[in-house]
């Protein structure tokens, strides 16, 4: 019986199950443990670019300050408001960290390893439609949000919980349609094909343009700066999460750190060539983690560099700007992978 | 027994969804249903996933799941989620009768007998291959091209419909603010 159950999970390893759960056990745990890295990373790298010192006193260089920080949320009081709906309220951040941790599992990082004589990939999941999957869990992580919004019983909280919806569903689109005009070009849905065809050069050269739309639109997905609209501190108060404290609090600002590495994984798969290293002597591993990192940091930057959009701009520059050089960069490449690839 | 997980499995996500499904019609409060409509909806997903079609599944996902329940949930915030009161009116019960017509109807079709098996060339790599991207996407384009385009073609009317009733009605207002 036993035995069944294990092929069914996994009917092409067979023996699979062990280590499949080892890699969910091990990718979940390592992204929660990102989480306070990224954190401390980004309050000293603000710190630099605003041309102050940033948090320093707890430990060397500050790097106490996280487990100060997450000893705080778990202590602090779990205050729910009486009006609200605390089944939703209750579900909502777990929602956000759900989706976040599972949009990782199809996300590959290396070349297969050769452990004991068994071959190991290091991905969670190698499915045909991996980049689909990204999307399609990554979509229903707006869910989340807009929960939180409505059950939270506060107007302020709606606001952005609607905010957010509007703003996932505009930039979806570009940024499904800015990964198509690569998957044209691969025609591939799968990560890894992804990153095998960009042995000698990575889509950043040959597809500018879709890489400028695709980082754009992910900044925009993960609500980060300069379009974290759902949570404008200074009109909304915080929007969807005003009334969360403590740990549910935290797991909305874990969510969104989750989303950040997912993106800056998403980006270097699709556009910087993946664990390709171009020649450099580097593990395909740290090539791969040096590019996320990169790509992070690029994240951070343009946090403390760029003020927030307004919202009807937002939605112009959506729908009217990016959108239509998105669907004309997808013809044109098209247009000449059919001409004269063919 | 390999066979057996498989179809408990199979019940097992069906059941959910029937289940999920009496939860949109039975729900007072329209924040429930519409949650009650998407966990159907991703127990469909998973169900395409079951039968090896991962492409539909996928897209089952981001079109009904992602895209179309927001838009849902959006407006149910926009309207105010207020539970409805339940009182016997006259729509209720003939709404019920709608109800058993369709079960009777669900029920005949079940004693109709099993279903058919499809004949063709059903080589395993065939059978493998089926519900990917690829196979969906030339199925479209060669077999079902001239319905598809003209969906497309409705689709375009639709939007372009939407655009012009939202349009005209706050066109003053926008002028105003610039």
């Amino acid at each position: 019986m036993w035995d069944d159950i294990l092929q069914f999970i996994d009917p092409v390893l067979n023996a699979g199950f062990i280590i499949g759960t080892v890699k969910a056990v091990v990718i979940a745990v390592g992204l929660l443990g990102i989480v306070p890295a990224l954190v401390w990373l980004e309050r000293r790298l603000m710190g630099r670019f605003q041309v102050r010192l940033g948090p320093n006193r707890v430990g060397p260089f500050g790097f106490g300050q996280p487990i100060a920080d997450s000893i705080k949320l778990l202590f602090k009081e779990s205050i729910i408001q009486s009006s609200a709906d605390k089944f939703l309220f209750h579900l909502a951040p777990a929602i956000v960290v759900f989706t976040a941790i599972v949009t990782f599992a199809v996300i590959p990082f290396g070349e297969p390893l050769n452990v004991l004589g068994e071959e190991i990939g290091l991905w969670g999941a190698n499915i045909n439609s991996g980049l689909l999957f990204v999307f399609a869990i990554s979509g229903m992580g707006v869910y989340g949000m807009v929960l939180a919004g409505l059950s939270s019983n506060n107007k302020y909280s709606l606001m952005g919980g609607l905010r957010s919806s509007a703003q996932m569903i505009s930039y979806e689109l570009t940024l499904g349609l800015s990964a198509l005009s690569v998957i044209v070009l691969t025609g591939s849905l799968n990560l890894i094909d992804l990153v095998d065809s960009q042995k000698t050069i990575p889509y950043i050269l040959v597809q500018p343009l879709a890489f400028l739309l695709f980082f754009i639109a992910g900044v925009a997905e993960t609500n980060r700066a300069p379009f974290d609209l759902p949570e404008a501190e200074q009109e909304l108060v915080a929007g969807f999460h005003t009334e969360y404290t403590g740990m549910k609090f935290a797991m909305f600002f874990m969510g969104e750190y989750v989303n950040m590495v997912t993106m800056s994984s998403l980006v270097t798969l699709l556009f910087l060539g993946g664990w390709n290293s171009y020649g450099l002597p580097l593990w395909p591993i740290l090539a791969f983690a040096g590019k996320v990192f990169f790509l992070l940091c690029v994240f951070i930057w343009l946090r403390s560099t760029f003020p927030r959009l307004r919202y009807d701009r937002l939605m112009t520059f959506g729908w009217k700007f990016l959108l239509p050089i998105c669907v004309f960069n997808l013809l044109i490449t098209a247009v000449i992978k059919v001409l004269y690839f063919q | 027994m390999f066979e057996i997980t498989y179809e408990a499995v199979v019940f097992i996500l069906g059941i959910t969804a029937v289940l999920a499904a009496f939860g949109v019609i039975l729900c007072a409060s329209p924040i429930y249903c519409a949650l009650y409509l998407i966990g159907n909806m991703i127990c469909l997903a998973m169900l395409y996933l079951l039968y090896n079609a991962e492409f539909i599944a996928a897209v089952q996902i981001i079109v009904y799941a992602g895209a179309v329940m927001i838009l849902f949930l959006f407006i149910i915030a926009l309207l105010g989620g207020a539970k409805e009161i339940v009182e016997p009116s006259v729509q209720r019960s003939s709404a019920f009768t709608f109800v058993f017509l369709l079960f009777g109807e669900l029920l005949l079709a079940a004693g109709v007998g099993p279903t058919k098996s499809i004949s063709g060339n059903l080589e395993p790599d065939v059978i493998a291959a089926i519900g990917s991207a690829k196979v969906v996407g030339v199925e479209l384009f060669s077999r079902h091209l001239v319905p598809f385009e003209l969906a497309s073609i409705l689709l375009l009317i639709a939007t372009v419909g939407i655009i012009c009733l939202a349009k005209f009605s706050y066109l003053p207002a926008r002028k105003q603010s610039k």
